[in-house]
């Protein structure tokens, strides 16, 4: 007995030393409650950088603690906006890399930008200039980007209604490139506005999109901006599949997939959408695809693009720019 | 109802058959009057409130045949001004059976009173102030008549078997004990029925060596709701006893040991908590000096969970009940020491799955008892009663964590209690009773660390004083009073439903709260009273974060139980 007793007071012994120094539980409080302090400056690996040459440009700093901060680069000409953010001790390349891709369109140009560092809580912010040499290439099959008008293999319609203006535009509001299509109307005996077919042949010589035929691998882009105060756009996309490539799609045993956007936003905005995810719709419901109900975007024969509105509504109007198919959703 | 009772009581007796009436009344009628001190004069609350009850509980104790009993007890509540059916209510308040089978296993179904061991299913009275002056008092043992407080038993639903054997050989006895209860009923949607089990070993080797294992669980029946997500708390531990002597006194040594798991089946985000606690003690009895001497050990895991253990009996988060708003801003009321001794709505009953907001105003050191997680430490306590009047408790915790919060910087706990009681009538021999007490709770808590802003230091200091007189024969005369100090600072826990701890507010105190009562109490039995006082509360608090108010009360109880 006495044996036990002292094993037993030697493995309390052994315990009463327990500490676990491995971690805390809850946030630090430090983080919490000190003040904020800039560690080291905050800089940039360089003043002037080359996108198109596969550059990126890499933001740095350091704080006594962790915090909520965000970068905002703005192109001094074309107010274009690339926004980090971030919640940490440091930026770094990790957290804190710049691609030349742009969160508030347009697009960056050629110009010098002012890089802008605020910290959450804390009034003084850091200013950096850098310099953008040449702009970001995204690679891709451009549908549309209207810098040279209208394509003579497209087919337009737009209906008779007031107002009507179904054009491509070269002013201000252009989010790439100088120009876009502008799409406004008013028809009150129909949703449909006009519309765009752009064929297969417009690109190539085939009857088909030259494009992979891993629908999970294929993207689909635009850039689309909702003008307020306005009856609300919906943008329909019909991706057609020529699924024998004999140059015309049969709706009656091809299939046909369709996206459509219901702009309620302002102002511009990317739209992505992976090939595999969109279905086959009619009058916005679901369907099954009159084919081989497989997507096959190595098929698409012709892309139809609707400008639709509640025809009760009165006057819709929106714009639209940089139809692109990547192998991955595109950062402009 | 009566009539019904009486008669059942009747049939009984012409069959022999044992059938005793239990239960209880009490009558209490209160004034009660709050005083606001603001920047801006309180012109929205009621000042004055006048209210009470009656109520009687009346309980049918039925025994069928010796192996059978049966109780069942109704309650009847009429709040003053209520007749004529508003403000009256009839519930069940008690209703269990219990037997032997075959003369050899003890059964109970219905409600049960479940106690184990203190770190699988105790419950602590974490808060308890020590040493309570008997004008409190009366007042705090209703609260613990209302919520079935005895002992450290919690109130279950369910069924409790037990049953013994004794050996000729190695061993002298073991004891089995086991239950079952249900702690959540499924609502069918997002509550699933929790059931909480258990079962307890004890083996006596020899009038001076004992050891036991112990199991508690928590855990929800699967396909009670659509969400296959399950909560489940387990907790095994080991104890034992040795007994001894040093030079013909005696000696004991226990300790208690184990493990605990909390987890949710399919939640990623919180994932599974596992910890180790260990707990030994020694006592020492020098029965000459009328001393005993204990020295504890205490090493509680900051992982460790035991929803059994680790459940408060006070709701921090309970509104009281009465002036729950008050100021022109009609601010919550922050409870003051009044509440706490007084308003049972600020108990509960039973064990909680979640884990329960605690009171650094109250205490600081082991808020969960015992069983409180993240500590280590030691601690001596000395018990001294002469048998003649004298008696002196007085504990001294030291303490640590084991894990940091928000910092690697670990926290100190200390925590001296005294606490003394005088039988004046006892020490020069007189009839009348005549005790003077007083109680004394010193708590600090420090963390010291190399960045300014963790630092921790929070003092309290909490002390009672009380008498009590036998004036006339059976008439007595009680004082009391209760100063309850904070000041300081410490950084309070905001845990997620997974007890994780997702933010940390530093609080700073300087809280002075005092309540004064003074009464008069007339027995006509051990067990029935009429009682009178008045008692005057201050909550007073300094850094003005929220009002200073008074609160008085006077009140008349009359408490009988049969």
């Amino acid at each position: 007995m006495k044996n036990i007793t002292i094993a037993v007071f030697c493995l309390l012994l052994l315990n009463a030393c327990r500490k676990d120094n491995s971690k805390f539980d809850g946030p630090s409080i430090q983080d919490l409650y000190s003040n904020f302090k800039l560690i080291d400056n905050f800089k940039c690996d360089k003043d002037s950088v080359s996108f198109a040459a596969g550059e990126v440009s890499h933001f740095t700093a350091s704080f006594n603690k962790a915090v909520k901060w965000q970068i905002s680069i703005t192109g001094t000409t074309s107010k274009a906006q690339k926004i980090i953010t971030g919640q940490s001790k440091t930026i770094d390349a990790n957290n804190g890399t710049w691609n030349g891709s742009t969160t508030v369109f347009p697009i960056f140009g050629v110009e010098n930008c002012i890089a802008k560092l605020t910290v959450e809580g804390v009034t003084d912010s850091f200013l950096l200039p850098i310099k953008i040499r040449s702009t970001k290439v995204n690679n891709g099959l451009v549908i549309a980007d209207f810098e040279n008008g209208f394509n003579s293999a497209w087919t337009k319609f737009a209906q008779s209604g007031a107002n009507m203006d179904f054009n491509v535009k070269a002013d201000t509001y252009a989010p790439q490139g100088a120009k876009y299509l502008n799409m406004a109307g008013t028809v009150n005996w129909d949703w449909c506005i006009g519309y765009i077919d752009f064929p297969a042949t417009a690109y190539s010589a085939s009857n088909t999109l030259a494009l992979a035929t891993n629908p999970d691998a294929v993207f689909f882009n635009c850039l689309i901006y909702g003008v307020p105060n306005t009856n609300s756009s919906l943008v329909l996309f019909q991706f057609k599949e020529d699924e024998n490539a004999d140059g015309i799609f049969n709706a009656a045993n091809e299939d046909e997939y369709d996206y459509q956007i219901d702009v309620n936003w302002s102002g511009w905005k990317l739209v992505t959408i992976k090939y595999s995810d969109v279905t086959s719709m009619v009058n916005g419901q679901p369907v099954t695809p009159k084919g081989n109900s497989q997507h096959n975007p190595n098929k698409i024969g012709k892309i139809s693009m609707y400008h639709l509105a509640n025809k009760d509504n009165g006057f819709a109007s929106c714009k639209i720019d940089y139809l692109i198919f990547t192998s991955s959703p595109i950062e402009p | 109802m009566l009539f019904l009772l009486f008669s059942i009581g009747a049939l009984f007796a012409q069959q022999k058959r044992a059938v005793d009436f239990i239960g209880g009344a009490r009558s209490m009628m209160s004034n009660n009057r709050i005083l606001v001190t603001d920047s801006f004069p309180d012109t929205l609350t009621t000042k004055r409130n006048t209210g009470g009850y009656a109520l009687i509980d009346l309980g049918v104790n039925i025994k069928p045949n010796k192996n059978t009993e049966i109780l069942g007890m109704f309650r009847i509540r009429n709040q003053y001004g209520g007749f004529w059916g508003s403000g009256v209510s009839f519930d069940v308040r008690q209703l269990w059976l219990k037997g032997v089978i075959a003369n050899v296993v003890r059964y109970q179904v219905g409600d049960l009173n479940l106690k184990q061991t203190p770190f699988t299913l105790y419950n602590h009275h974490a808060d308890k102030l020590d040493s309570l002056p008997a004008i409190f008092n009366f007042q705090n043992q209703i609260i613990s008549y209302e919520k079935f407080y005895l002992n450290n038993t919690w109130r279950q639903q369910g069924v409790n078997l037990d049953f013994g054997l004794k050996f000729s050989k190695y061993l002298k006895e073991a004891d089995f004990d086991g239950y079952l209860t249900r702690l959540l009923a499924t609502d069918f949607a997002k509550v699933p029925d929790r059931l909480m089990g258990g079962f307890t070993v004890n083996i006596l080797q020899s009038k001076n060596f004992g050891f036991g294992y112990n199991n508690f669980s928590v855990f929800d029946v699967k396909g009670t709701i659509i969400d296959s997500n399950r909560y489940r708390n387990l907790v095994n531990t080991f104890s034992f006893i040795y007994k001894t002597q040093i030079k013909n006194k005696p000696l004991e040594i226990k300790a208690e040991a184990g493990r605990s798991l909390s987890e949710t089946t399919e939640n990623i985000t919180a994932s599974s908590m596992q910890d180790y606690f260990i707990h030994a003690y020694t006592e020492f009895k020098l029965p000459k000096q009328h001393l005993n001497l204990s020295l504890g050990y205490l090493n509680v895991g900051p992982d460790f969970r035991s929803i059994g253990a680790q459940s408060k009996n006070v709701n921090y988060n309970a509104t009281p009940e009465f002036y729950n708003r008050y100021g022109n801003a009609q601010s919550s009321r922050p409870l003051s020491v009044m509440d706490i001794i007084r308003n049972d709505n600020l108990y509960t009953t039973s064990v909680n799955s979640n884990l329960m907001v605690t009171s650094p105003i109250y205490n600081n050191i082991l808020p969960y008892g015992i069983a409180t997680f993240n500590r280590v430490g030691a601690y001596l306590k000395a018990k001294f009663d002469n048998q003649k009047g004298i008696t002196c408790n007085a504990t001294h915790n030291n303490l640590s964590e084991i894990r940091g919060q928000g910092t690697f910087a670990l926290k100190k706990f200390t925590q001296t209690k005294v606490n003394a009681a005088l039988e004046i009538n006892k020490i020069i021999s007189t009839k009348r009773s005549f005790k003077i007490q007083a109680g004394l709770d010193l708590q600090s808590t420090m963390r010291k660390s190399q960045v300014e802003v963790e630092h921790v230091k929070l003092n309290t200091l909490i002390m009672t004083v009380g008498l009590e007189y036998e004036l006339f024969s059976n008439i007595d005369i009680l004082l009391g009073t209760i100063n309850v100090n904070n000041k300081g600072n410490d950084f309070s826990d905001s845990r997620n439903a997974y007890s994780v701890v997702d933010y940390l507010t530093n609080v700073n105190y300087d809280l002075h709260q005092q309540i004064t009562a003074f009464g008069i109490r007339c027995r006509f039995s051990d067990r029935i009273y009429l009682c009178g006082n008045y008692q005057y509360s201050n909550y007073n608090d300094k850094l003005n974060l929220n009002p200073q108010y008074k609160l008085n009360q006077f009140a008349i109880t009359y408490n009988m139980t049969f």
